[in-house]
């Protein structure tokens, strides 16, 4: 039977087409313009999805090829292929895109009195059209290609706010970085395309096994700094939390759920598809970077005030947790265990997936704080959930599955990481084994860090009395909006109570990528794991769900019970015999990092400021003024000398630059000569 | 109506014979000092070019070829040639043109790239009969082409020295492929070429009102 996955694929690429198309007609037509481009991505997001789940439905689905702009030049055709990997990452940023442009026309409206909602709706489009096809790509060319129409289009909403100096320079970082990535990339694919001869993904399949060590090497290393810089891993990550946060909250959860998925994608695809089998270091190096991003990503999360930014340094986090499924995956294929790299893959990829949509919807929910007061900085918050209680309850749904708590997708997939590293312990022969537990350990510790950071961006912002008058004024905001969140909080409980279920998919695309598929090792309704290693453990979600309404009753009942004949009184809360309890008296978010602050001191380096004025006593201070922020530390000790050092051999180089013409005539004139004379 | 049969042998002479005078007239302007004379050679160079790509067009029935032609005699003798002497009408450009060599070391030079590209184009002579000597002069072209750019300093002349270099590239993808390049890729040159053309006729005018001048050596005051 013909599949209809690529007739829904054009259609989708069609629609995305028609909203760049209306959002350039409607440029200054308000709010029209917003219904129309963002309800054409949504149709877009729509078809991709059916798309997608008609491919992954159908197990074991034939490779799909098809030629999108036909060109008579050899080997740099846009031709895309449909094949497991990319219909799973077809239906992330489908499902994504289509709750972001639902709720973009609500939020749209923000905007709808300064900026242009056409230009916006229209590069929002540009952006879902070019990341699907870098999803899709065939070949090296067009994927560098729709790569860097990717980085362009998000520069251009990154700096759509672009009256702001932050935002213009936030938008510059992005840019450098981005494209510091891309050059790393096309020296890699060059590699590539010198051992196989052809720039089309199908020939690159395990041409790492024909490579020399040497450019193999050379070659992984070129894709893990090219991918890291897109997925924002540490030490690449420095652009992330700047640009991230300046971004209109739609685009933030955009650029954080689906654009920074593409380093995954990339990797993904290379390590397990091109290069074929690897060394047992190349997985330590990922699992390694993955440790250690999830850990200063979380870290820093927690320093954070600016709520956005602080979605930004999860999103590091996260990033790092998925490295370090897919490290532990290289690693189990190095050593020949394809069940256990089937189920780190699956559990990378599928906290890939979570996390698309539990950040996504975290940042619509600081979006929606956003729109509804103007603020950024938590500690200006506070009492938003009597204001806004829907956000406030989406919000918290998405914190908790951010948190790795039960019964949300987020604590599936990291049980899976888990999974993955403690069975690694005896499934590797060498030193490397010691990695595991201590990975699994520090995992352990960044969820808890992230749970605490969680409980700060919750209470701070939503709980106790408002501490501004802005924050006063909140309102909850419009349908689509609400729409758009709640679509994604049910896609969290959907993942996390029915996984087993979801698992399945993933068995045609474990099997082309290391060739075992284990669905069938997972029990119908526990997720993990009979029969994989000799402790196996098993786990139901659905299980625990229902164990926790179960449960629900008891305390009720308790309740009940030893409050029947109580007296009921309804006073003021005790305020320490003070007359009155104002805001200014609420635990704030630097209060309550301050243990941590003190405990990672070493890696913070906190800088602190007191100063307060008297009158006659120092025990009676008129103001005071205090200050702490902690140190960038990258950016500090690695960035910045790298920056002296470039700017240094760039005045050098100035000798060179003569400004006359005739001069630089002569540079292409020498260099064709000898060109001519050696090559020929 | 058939084609008449051609004799291949006489046509390469031909072949020969034109892209000689190719040659000829490319050292003519090496010498040439005044600038409406060089475009005058200019003209006819890409005249005599045309004749080999109509020569080559006949002998193969290249249909795209033609195109070409036309697209060449069109653009290359006449459109150009009038719009670079308008341009010189225009702003009364001092005949006289100041070379950074003599004329005796640039014809010794540029007789040194006649056989640098001889040289050069050696490993190809077993392809086609026609490719032994015309591929030579074709890089030979593509040099002095070079050589005139940096050896004159005002814009015009440059702009002419490329279009020199231009015709050198034509004359390589005829002799070497023998049908000419793909017609996209002839297209695009020559669509590059054009907008090359108009942007620095419009460069030449800012040059001149900034500098009351068009030496481009006085372009080294914008070094930041």
């Amino acid at each position: 039977m013909e599949s209809m996955a690529l007739p829904l694929l054009y259609l989708a690429f069609l629609s995305y087409m028609l909203g760049i198309l209306a959002g350039a007609i409607c440029v200054n037509k308000g709010q029209i313009g917003a219904v129309l481009t963002f309800g054409a991505a949504a149709l877009g997001g729509g078809f991709g999805l059916l798309a997608a789940i008609s491919f992954l439905g159908a197990h074991n689905l034939p490779t799909l090829n098809a030629e999108l702009l036909p060109l008579s030049l050899p080997n740099v055709g846009l031709t895309i292929r449909l094949d497991s990997l990319s219909a799973f990452f077809t239906l992330i940023i489908s499902v994504v895109g289509l709750a972001l442009s639902i709720y973009s026309v609500g939020y749209a409206r923000d905007f709808a009195m300064r900026k242009s909602v056409g230009v916006m709706g229209s590069l929002f489009n540009a952006l879902l059209l070019a990341t699907s096809i870098v999803f899709l790509a065939d070949n090296a060319f067009s994927f560098v290609f729709v790569w860097e129409i990717m980085a362009a289009v998000s520069y251009l909403l990154i700096s759509f706010e672009h009256e702001d100096s932050e935002t213009r320079r936030a938008g510059i970082v992005f840019f450098v970085m981005s494209h510091i990535g891309t050059g790393c990339l096309i020296l890699g694919f060059l590699l590539l395309f010198q051992a196989s001869g052809s720039y089309s993904f199908s020939s690159f399949h395990n041409i790492g096994m024909s490579m020399a060590s040497g450019p193999r090497d050379a070659a992984f290393l070129l894709f893990v700094i090219g991918f890291g810089v897109k997925a924002g891993i540490v030490p690449f990550h420095i652009w992330l939390p700047v640009a991230h946060p300046v971004a209109p909250s739609n685009v933030s959860a955009l650029l954080s759920g689906v654009i920074i998925k593409t380093g995954i994608y990339g990797l993904t695809r290379v390590c397990f598809d091109f290069l074929g089998e690897p060394p047992l270091w190349w997985g330590v190096v990922i699992l390694v970077m993955g440790t250690i991003s999830a850990l200063i990503g979380v870290l820093y999360a927690l320093m954070e005030h600016d709520l956005k930014r602080l979605l930004a340094y999860h999103s590091i986090e996260n990033i790092g947790i998925i490295w370090m499924g897919l490290g532990a995956a290289l690693i189990f294929l190095t050593t020949h265990h394809p069940v256990l790299a089937a189920l780190a893959l699956i559990a990378g990829l599928y906290h890939t997936l979570n996390h698309a949509i539990f950040k996504a919807l975290l940042f619509l929910g600081a979006g929606a704080v956003l729109h509804s007061t103007g603020l950024r900085n938590m500690e200006e918050m506070g009492g938003l959930v009597k204001r806004m209680p829907r956000t406030a309850l989406y919000f918290l749904i998405g914190s908790v599955a951010i948190s790795a708590l039960p019964p949300l997708n987020g604590f599936v997939s990291e049980w899976l990481t888990y999974q993955a590293l403690l069975q690694g312990f005896n499934a590797t022969p060498s030193l490397a084994r010691l990695l595991f537990p201590i990975g699994a350990a520090l995992l352990a510790l960044t969820g808890a860090l992230a749970a605490a950071c969680f409980v700060k961006a919750f209470a701070i912002t939503f709980l106790a009395q408002p501490r501004s008058a802005r924050a006063a004024q909140a309102h909850e905001v419009s349908k689509t909006m609400l729409a758009g969140m709640g679509m994604l909080s049910a896609l969290c409980f959907g993942l996390g109570l029915f996984p087993a279920q979801f698992v399945a998919i993933f068995d045609s695309l474990t099997l082309q990528l290391t060739g075992c598929a284990i669905s069938g090792q997972i029990g119908s309704d526990t997720v993990i794991l009979s029969g994989l290693g000799e402790n196996a453990e098993t786990l139901a979600p659905l299980g625990i769900g229902i164990a926790a309404i179960c449960l629900l009753p008891i305390p009720l009942a308790l309740w009940w019970w030893f409050g029947r004949g109580a007296e009921r009184r309804v006073g003021p809360t005790w305020d320490c015999g003070l007359r009155e309890l104002t805001p200014r008296m609420e635990y704030t978010a630097t209060g309550f990092s301050k243990p941590l602050r003190i405990i990672f001191r070493g890696i913070f380096r906190p800088h602190r400021a007191l100063s307060s004025s008297f009158e006659f006593s120092r025990y009676f201070a008129t103001t005071i003024r205090f200050e702490t922020r902690v140190e960038e530390t990258f950016e500090k000790r690695f960035y910045r000398p790298m920056q002296r050092l470039i700017l240094v051999g760039s005045r050098r180089m100035r000798a060179l630059q003569a400004g006359s013409l005739q001069a630089y005539l002569i540079y292409i004139f020498v260099t064709f000569l000898i060109l001519l004379v050696v090559c020929l | 109506m058939t084609p008449m049969p051609v004799d291949p042998d006489f046509s390469s002479r031909i072949i020969m014979l034109l892209t000689t005078f190719v040659l000829v007239v490319q050292l003519m302007m090496v010498t040439q000092r005044t600038l409406v004379g060089n475009i005058h050679l200019f003209a006819v160079q890409s005249l005599l070019l045309c004749g080999v790509a109509g020569t080559i067009a006949w002998v193969h029935q290249a249909t795209h070829v033609y195109f070409v032609l036309a697209l060449m005699l069109v653009g290359k003798v006449i459109a150009l040639p009038l719009f670079l002497i308008k341009l010189v009408r225009r702003i009364k450009i001092n005949e006289e043109l100041k070379p950074m060599f003599n004329s005796p070391v640039g014809m010794l030079l540029c007789g040194g790239f006649a056989l640098l590209g001889h040289v050069v184009a050696r490993p190809f002579a077993g392809r086609s009969p026609l490719i032994n000597s015309t591929f030579g002069i074709a890089i030979a072209l593509v040099l002095m082409g070079l050589f005139l750019m940096i050896n004159r300093r005002t814009a015009i002349n440059q702009v002419l020295a490329l279009l020199c270099a231009e015709n050198g590239l034509f004359l390589a993808a005829i002799s070497l492929t023998t049908f000419g390049m793909p017609l996209v890729v002839e297209l695009g040159i020559f669509f590059d070429l054009f907008v090359a053309v108009m942007v620095l006729g419009i460069l030449v005018f800012r040059i001149r009102e900034t500098f009351a001048s068009i030496d481009v050596e006085r372009l080294n005051q914008l070094k930041g």
